[in-house]
């Protein structure tokens, strides 16, 4: 347990002193989120307060959604980019021959990933209610809890992105297909209920959409726990499958680069 | 003892074209990269893969670090299997590589040796002091502190040594170690391996290098397109120009260098 902590500051402390040496970048992505966040605002100002998605305002909805669309997104791509650079300068290949065993150096290279996008959500979140007066009425405990399993659900997709960087070199071609099929099919922008009926049956199948969904009802209605069991409990049975499926995926695509020679390939 | 055994390992990479080679001239086919390979090193031995471009020295030294698994045949350090008891072998194992820029380029020299100590379970307490002593042996003490993506190829290269180094590894494998270094460095860095051998170290030491293969070396290994060609020790005494004689010999290359100071020597 300590070493494995050890381990995880080692990595949290890499990619926050690299983060903070590419000065411009750090800035940016802050400048970015809050013109997103403004871009968002005055769409919900345009089209009125008489649309209300499921019982919420218009511009809380928009926030909660794009936000964790883009926490999604952006995890994957950080982690992407890490499996990506590594094979890139050949670092993959050493950290494959260190001591600690390749899936759990992914899971904590992966957190550190999320960390990082995570204090983005909550810095997005934050500006959106404090600047934009976002109506927020968190239940903590529903909020945690539903973060969590979010954050499983996104460790399984940066994983799965990363076995398809190993295998095929195209971990890019599942960030996109995130980016573009969530906007569309998760409820970010309007309710999916508006979706025809076979597309809405599509978007019940995705996971990030009960996250989406529950996140909504924890932080911007104040629902408790058991108000919001059903999009917890299946986001529990999409976590329990996602995640060892993920990391098995990921298991054979490093023994078969280990076996072909391609561990550097990109 | 016996530390690093190779038993008829065979190790052959396959190309599949691209999904649309129309476009492209680009054919499968396979490369053979060992043939049947059987040698053995011990504890405390320099052992010397010698052999041309393509000869396989990297890929037994990738073999041995578990970067790559054998497609027939086995690999063992230190009595673990490297298929079936990775971990306990990657424990044993430092490998550092010619072409060295696997290093996180925003990171200074020491952070980058306290990110992989870390990964490598060096203790706590030991790290610093463990990475003063490395940087120290490799000649990189000024620089210690500066972005690594502001080295030069030979400062590169050390602080790929200095990896190696850091995890007190039982096998250390070194690819072309001394490829980009000064005379001054690499002097240093042989008596280094020296004293690593002396503390029971073992070392595979893959270069084109023959005053290098005969000052540190206790054996060496000839290797042409996959095969073993010889398996020998290295007289104490023995010379670079004995040493060369034997590998042209054996390989049955053409020593043009030799050729070309014989021409020199006759041209006013």
């Amino acid at each position: 347990m300590n070493s494995a902590l050890d381990k995880l500051y080692a990595i949290l402390r890499r990619d926050l002193l690299t983060a903070i040496r590419h000065r411009t970048g750090f800035v940016l992505t802050f400048a970015g989120l809050l013109t997103q966040l403004a871009a968002f605002y005055f769409l919900s100002r345009a089209i009125g307060p008489s649309f209300r998605p499921n019982g919420i305002e218009y511009f809380p909805f928009l926030l909660v959604g794009t936000g964790l669309c883009t926490f999604f997104v952006m995890s994957t791509q950080a982690f992407l980019e890490t499996v990506q650079e590594a094979q890139r300068t050949g670092t993959m290949e050493v950290l494959m021959t260190t001591s600690t065993a390749p899936a759990e150096l992914v899971i904590l290279s992966s957190i550190s990933a999320f960390a990082g996008n995570l204090f983005n959500l909550v810095v997005y979140l934050l500006a959106g209610a404090a600047i934009f007066r976002a109506s927020i009425h968190a239940n903590p405990l529903a909020c945690l809890a539903v973060l969590a399993l979010s954050l499983v659900l996104a460790l399984a997709l940066g994983i799965t992105a990363a076995a398809l960087q190993v295998t095929f070199q195209k971990g890019s071609a599942l960030v996109w297909l995130l980016s573009s099929g969530m906007w569309f099919l998760s409820g970010i922008m309007f309710p999916i209920q508006s979706l025809p009926r076979s597309l809405e049956l599509v978007a019940r199948a995705i996971p990030l959409t009960y996250a989406i969904d529950a996140t909504r009802m924890a932080l911007l209605q104040g629902r408790s726990v058991t108000a919001i069991a059903f999009p917890l409990l299946v986001l529990l049975g999409f976590s329990l499958v996602l995640l060892p499926l993920a990391l098995w995926g990921l298991s054979v695509s490093l023994h078969h680069a280990r076996q072909n020679g391609t561990l550097s390939f990109y | 003892m016996d530390r690093v055994v190779f038993e008829s390992v065979r190790k052959v990479f396959r190309h599949r074209p691209a999904l649309f080679n129309w476009l492209g001239r680009e054919r499968g086919g396979e490369t053979v990269a060992l043939k049947d390979l059987s040698f053995s090193a011990a504890a405390g031995e320099v052992l010397v893969l010698l052999g041309p471009n393509g000869s396989g020295k990297t890929t037994a030294l990738k073999l041995i670090s578990t970067m790559l698994l054998p497609d027939a045949g086995s690999v063992r350090v230190a009595g673990f299997d490297t298929q079936r008891d990775a971990g306990p072998v990657r424990q044993q194992v430092g490998i550092a590589v010619a072409t060295e820029r696997s290093f996180f380029p925003r990171l200074s020299a020491r952070e980058n040796l306290e990110f992989f100590a870390a990964l490598d379970e060096v203790p706590r307490r030991e790290r610093a002091e463990r990475i003063d002593q490395v940087l120290d042996d490799t000649g990189l003490v000024e620089q210690a502190d500066m972005l690594v993506m502001k080295f030069s190829s030979g400062m590169y290269q050390r602080l790929g040594i200095a990896r190696a180094l850091v995890k007190r590894p039982g096998v250390l494998l070194l690819d072309e170690p001394t490829r980009s270094l000064d005379a001054a460095t690499t002097a240093h860095f042989w008596t280094t391996i020296r004293a690593l051998a002396r503390q029971q170290a073992t070392i595979l030491l893959a270069t084109h290098n023959f005053a290098e293969a005969v000052t540190v070396g206790d054996r060496l290994l000839l290797l042409q397109r996959g095969e073993l060609l010889a398996d020998r020790s290295i007289r104490s005494g023995e010379s670079v120009e004995e040493l060369r004689s034997f590998y042209f010999r054996t390989t049955g290359e053409v020593d043009e260098a030799a050729g070309m100071a014989h021409w020199a020597g006759r041209v006013p």
